[in-house]
């Protein structure tokens, strides 16, 4: 079964048709990346699976789950957790509480109330800080630390609900070349725990690091296969490749 | 031990200790006063719960306090239920009715703005007090005056220092009460949703639920703020479920930095000292010159007075990253 299944999701603004008949799926373990011109219907396709658009027509399942109509919360504590393209993260809170914020998200409000669970989540707080190379700034203000750093504290915190699907757009914009780097590693290495979907406009970083590649041009899918096959087929050259 | 709490301890335990220079100075008028200040205290932790720390832009607290103050002056004067317990049971249990009826209204569907939020609470003030204003079985315009002092054990309540050590009680009971929860993991759920309410959401939170809670909460705290308002000042009228009211609230929120805690409630302490005095030094002027105070410190300090200590605060940090 496969992990994420998006069948003939179409999306309207009006009479405007910002996605047409898409269809895309992503296993277990598997990076899948997605890209287009601008206005081809990426982000509204992300935002459709994560439940901030509600798509006119079409289906998500989440490992068998329909999810298309559900609320982003459902969505959330069925698997699916999301880093969006400029980083909302906490700013006026310190990276550890960031991470909480996350790690306690599914737990009860009555759970909450007792801090039931604070002491629980220290090691993997400190864990995920590590990892995603914060240690030094754990009891910093989120609003001090560098983009790039914001960009990993938002990918450490979605992550940190432990989920079956990562859902990543455009996480290495405004990065510089070291920072992309250290990006795809740790994207790398969240695909050992998860299925990764990631929107990017960077087909040098994208085609080094996807299993798989889609590519939407005009809310459509134009092309779908290894990166070298997308690399080769004229029409992805046609429209996207040559614009870039 | 957060600051916050080590704050909060320090406050509880300094009150009972400087207390008796004040009553010593013998003055009724000064120990109701500062009463009044616990009381309003209540009232404004209230709107900082819901407004400084959740986000919820509640701008007709007073109708709550009023609802408080009506339930149990009423209770106390026609129907003899004197007991403070009792009374302030009645209070809470209409603090939960109002409250959730609002919350459910309010915060059970989509998200709304904040604006929306704010003109509804408005509203409603403005309505209850409209209705208190005409409404005979309440008093009408004269409200309700003659309510009894309350009894503690059938022994009734009647000195003004006692009714001074139930308000610092109360207060300070909210206040650790306020305190324990913000300090809590729920409330950095409850700064989730004040900060970003669909990011929170994205995250797998119940955002309406958790509004719904700290609505009904800080009606609870507002309608118990209201019940004692009116047993130790015998009297409540259409004014105290009004808009003036809840424009003062908001506007000591504002004044002290909402969501800084202690911001709103030194503003209160400041302002309700200096009120009277000052009433009668400038009284055309007075007003006018809190207004004028109100809009500088929007337009300088957006995030209230106490966020100049902050400033300097986060100097320091930024320098330490950087």
């Amino acid at each position: 079964m496969k992990l994420l299944k998006v069948v003939g999701i179409s999306k309207n603004f009006g009479s405007l048709a910002a996605l047409k008949d898409v269809s895309i799926h992503v296993e277990s373990n598997e990076i899948v990346g997605l890209i287009g011109p601008n206005g081809s219907g990426k982000s509204t396709l992300l935002h459709t699976i994560c439940g901030r658009t509600i798509a006119t027509s079409g289906s998500v399942l989440l490992s068998g789950k329909e999810l298309v109509n559900a609320t982003p919360m459902v969505r959330a504590k069925s698997g699916m957790a999301i880093k969006f393209q400029l980083a909302r993260i906490y700013v006026e809170k310190t990276v550890s509480e960031n991470i909480m914020l996350s790690l306690q998200s599914k737990d009860s409000i009555w759970s909450l109330i007792r801090s039931a669970s604070s002491k629980k989540f220290i090691p993997k707080i400190e864990e995920l800080i590590s990892e995603f190379q914060l240690s030094d700034y754990a009891n910093t203000k989120a609003k001090f630390l560098s983009h790039g750093q914001q960009q990993w504290l938002e990918i450490a915190m979605a992550m940190a609900s432990n989920p079956s699907i990562l859902l990543l757009d455009e996480p290495t914009a405004g990065m510089s070349p070291k920072e992309r780097a250290d990006t795809a590693k740790l994207i790398k290495r969240a695909s050992d725990k998860c299925g990764v979907l990631i929107v990017e406009h960077d087909l040098d970083f994208i085609k080094d690091l996807c299993d798989r590649i889609t590519v939407l041009h005009y809310g459509s899918v134009i092309s779908s296969g290894t990166p070298k096959e997308i690399e080769n087929d004229p029409k992805v050259k046609e429209v996207y490749l040559t614009r870039v | 031990m957060k600051r916050r709490m080590r704050i909060g301890i320090a406050v509880v335990c300094a009150v009972p200790i400087l207390s008796p220079l004040l009553f010593l100075s013998g003055n009724d008028y000064l120990i109701q006063a500062v009463t009044r200040i616990f009381i309003y205290g209540i009232l404004v932790l209230s709107v900082e719960m819901c407004w400084g720390q959740t986000g919820i832009f509640t701008f007709g607290q007073a109708a709550f306090f009023g609802f408080g103050g009506y339930f149990a002056g009423y209770m106390a004067k026609n129907e003899n239920i004197t007991d403070l317990g009792v009374l302030l049971l009645i209070a809470l249990v209409a603090g939960v009715i109002a409250g959730t009826l609002i919350a459910l209204f309010l915060f059970s569907g989509k998200r709304v703005g904040e604006l929306y939020v704010a003109l509804v609470t408005l509203a409603i003030s403005y309505v209850c007090e409209k209705l208190a204003n005409s409404w005979t079985f309440v008093g009408s315009g004269n409200g309700i005056p003659g309510i009894p002092f309350p009894t503690i054990f059938g022994k009734e309540i009647s000195s003004s220092i006692a009714l001074f050590f139930i308000a610092f009680g109360l207060f300070a009971v909210s206040m650790i009460i306020c305190i324990l929860i913000i300090d809590s993991q729920l409330g950095l759920a409850i700064n989730a949703v004040r900060d970003d309410e669909e990011r929170a959401e994205f995250f797998g939170y119940n955002r309406s639920l958790i509004q719904i809670i700290i609505f009904i909460f800080s009606a609870v705290l507002a309608s118990i703020a209201g019940a004692l308002f009116s047993l130790s000042e015998g009297f409540i009228s259409p004014s105290s479920l009004g808009l003036t009211l809840s424009t003062s609230t908001v506007l000591w929120v504002v004044l002290g930095g909402k969501g800084t805690f202690y911001g709103p409630m030194i503003a209160l302490a400041i302002l309700e000292s200096v009120d009277v005095e000052m009433q009668k030094a400038l009284p055309s002027l007075w007003r006018i010159l809190v207004g004028l105070m109100l809009l500088l410190t929007m337009i300088f300090l957006p995030k209230g007075l106490m966020s100049l200590g902050e400033k300097s605060r986060n100097k320091r940090e930024q320098k330490k990253t950087t």
